[in-house]
């Protein structure tokens, strides 16, 4: 095992290995990750990818991130402007391969809730709201949700809201559509006939056991369960290179 | 053409007690945010505020007791954290909160901006945000008349006041949007009236040189405010990036119970 590889690396390059070559991808709002996940992938598994920023730009040369993901320099170097609202048609037409969301809780259909903590009339926390979720998650080919806070209160038996919808929520046609779930532990899919949650595989460090205590649910473990792939050091370098500040470390404080 | 140049002020009485209102820019970019404290200055009460992504403009105006129902797809302020009056206000009943989502609340504007009722989108099946009834942007599951594919249909969200600030305009409400653009066009398309707030006024005949450059024609522009630094703390592109430092002690003052002198020294700008 790599000594010393940090969960937000290992998490990035986990996404990144999500993105094909040639994908169509895009990136929203609050998204250090993904951004990252995005501009490791072009440097290695997905160079032919395009790259649709949440800032508007494409195929951007990303040098730098910052608090904001739609901050405009986050286009440097584009090719191209691409506003949201065409990204968005371009997900109606099933043309947007992949697309990275967020999540408060989740449960074992993949069922999402960003909207409150409690009852949405009366809440005993108001989040900030699903964005795009409701609208990409049972349309797109991929989902990525990545979550940096691996527990029993995020990864629930029932979500107080349905806000982006699991596979036991979305019409038979949006079924196919794949959901991946990257926690700080480890890498989780729906890939089995019940489409429920399964452990693909553990980060290094943490075991399946692990992650079963930490989830509110009973968790499936997929047959060929592995250690998640490590980043080499040059993904570590390019990573710290574009973030020098720890803007991705945000999440996890 | 019709002069449509004003000040800040005579701009923002356009906006009257619960009009529905939306903004431009998205998140930290491009946010009329001088206009946005001139309605806090005004004392403008109940609006209806409605926007994708929206952030402090949105929060600000929560704080300042000029807001009574909201309709966002997101409302936060990125990485830094939770919007601290939306969710202060939200969860104290305070303010209706009304979530929507991205794409629809886009289709809302763009039914406005084609002069239609209505537009559908993919998506959103299944979703707990369906049964959040609301009038404006509202939902209802339809066929498309010739597959039968179901779709909802979102009604059009036709703002009584859109107000954007842009780089460059002219006296007569010509606009020129340099970078990403949003959905600030639509907006404007959808709005009953429009204000754009601009960093800079250019001549006229600067337009007519590079008409492909117009974002926005002066017809569909009511009034024209100079404004420089208009976004601050948001960025403009070309002209300044995003303050983090002063986003952060927005935070930070509303955390420590200190959002009355944050508004008395940035809004109101007043001597103590």
């Amino acid at each position: 095992m790599n000594n010393k590889i940090e969960i937000p690396d290992l998490m990035i390059y986990a996404m990144a290995l999500e993105i094909k070559n040639f994908d169509t991808v895009l990136h929203g709002v609050s998204s250090p990750l993904p951004v990252l996940a995005m501009s490791v992938a072009r440097k290695t598994n997905a160079p032919d990818m395009a790259y649709i920023s949440g800032a508007e730009g494409v195929d951007p040369e990303v040098d730098r991130i910052y608090p904001s993901s739609f901050d405009t320099r986050l286009n440097r170097n584009a090719v191209a402007y691409f506003g949201l609202h065409e990204a968005f048609d371009l997900a109606q037409r099933g043309e947007l391969n992949v697309m990275f969301l967020g999540a408060a809780q989740i449960d074992r259909y993949g069922n999402t809730n960003l909207s409150v903590i409690g009852d949405i009339d009366r809440p005993k926390v108001q989040l900030p709201g699903g964005a795009a979720s409701a609208f990409l998650m049972p349309i797109t080919p991929k989902v990525v949700v990545w979550l940096s806070r691996h527990s029993n209160r995020v990864f629930v038996e029932k979500v107080d809201f349905v806000t982006g919808q699991g596979y036991n929520n979305r019409p038979e046609e949006y079924k196919k559509n794949e959901l991946v779930v990257i926690s700080n532990l480890g890498v989780m899919n729906f890939k089995n006939p019940e489409r429920v949650m399964q452990i693909q595989s553990y980060h290094p460090g943490h075991t399946v056991n692990e992650i079963k205590e930490k989830t509110g649910f009973d968790l499936l473990v997929a047959p060929d369960v592995a250690e998640t792939p490590v980043p080499g050091p040059e993904i570590i370098e390019l990573i710290n290179n574009i973030d020098p500040d720890g803007v991705r470390w945000t999440e996890f404080r | 053409m019709k002069k449509a140049l004003t000040s800040l002020e005579e701009a923002a009485k356009l906006v009257k007690d619960g009009n529905l209102v939306t903004t431009g820019g998205a998140t930290f970019h491009r946010v009329p945010m001088e206009f946005v404290r001139e309605l806090v200055r005004q004392g403008k009460k109940n609006l209806n505020l409605v926007d994708r992504e929206p952030a402090m403009d949105f929060d600000l105006l929560i704080g300042a007791g000029c807001v009574a129902k909201i309709r966002a797809g997101m409302l936060a302020f990125e990485v830094l954290g939770l919007a601290p009056n939306f969710r202060k206000k939200s969860e104290a009943r305070e303010i209706i909160t009304k979530e929507g989502a991205c794409q629809p609340i886009i289709a809302g504007f763009r039914a406005a901006a084609m002069g239609l009722p209505s537009l559908p989108v993919k998506g959103m099946l299944g979703s707990d945000l369906l049964d959040i009834s609301e009038e404006i942007g509202g939902y209802k599951q339809v066929e498309d008349p010739f597959t039968g594919e179901k779709m909802i249909a979102v009604r059009a969200i036709e703002p009584d006041v859109t107000v954007i600030h842009v780089q460059k305009a002219d006296e007569y409400g010509n606009v020129r949007i340099e970078g990403p653009v949003y959905e600030d066009v639509i907006k404007a398309k959808a709005a009953k009236t429009v204000v754009v707030t601009a960093e800079e006024l250019i001549p006229n005949s600067e337009f007519r040189k590079m008409p492909e450059a117009t974002t926005l024609p002066h017809f569909i522009v009511d009034a024209v405010v100079e404004a420089q630094k208009g976004a601050y703390p948001c960025s403009c592109f070309n002209y300044y990036n995003a303050d983090y430092d002063h986003i952060k002690g927005y935070l930070k003052a509303s955390a420590k119970d200190q959002f009355k002198e944050y508004l008395d020294k940035y809004v109101y700008r007043r001597e103590n």
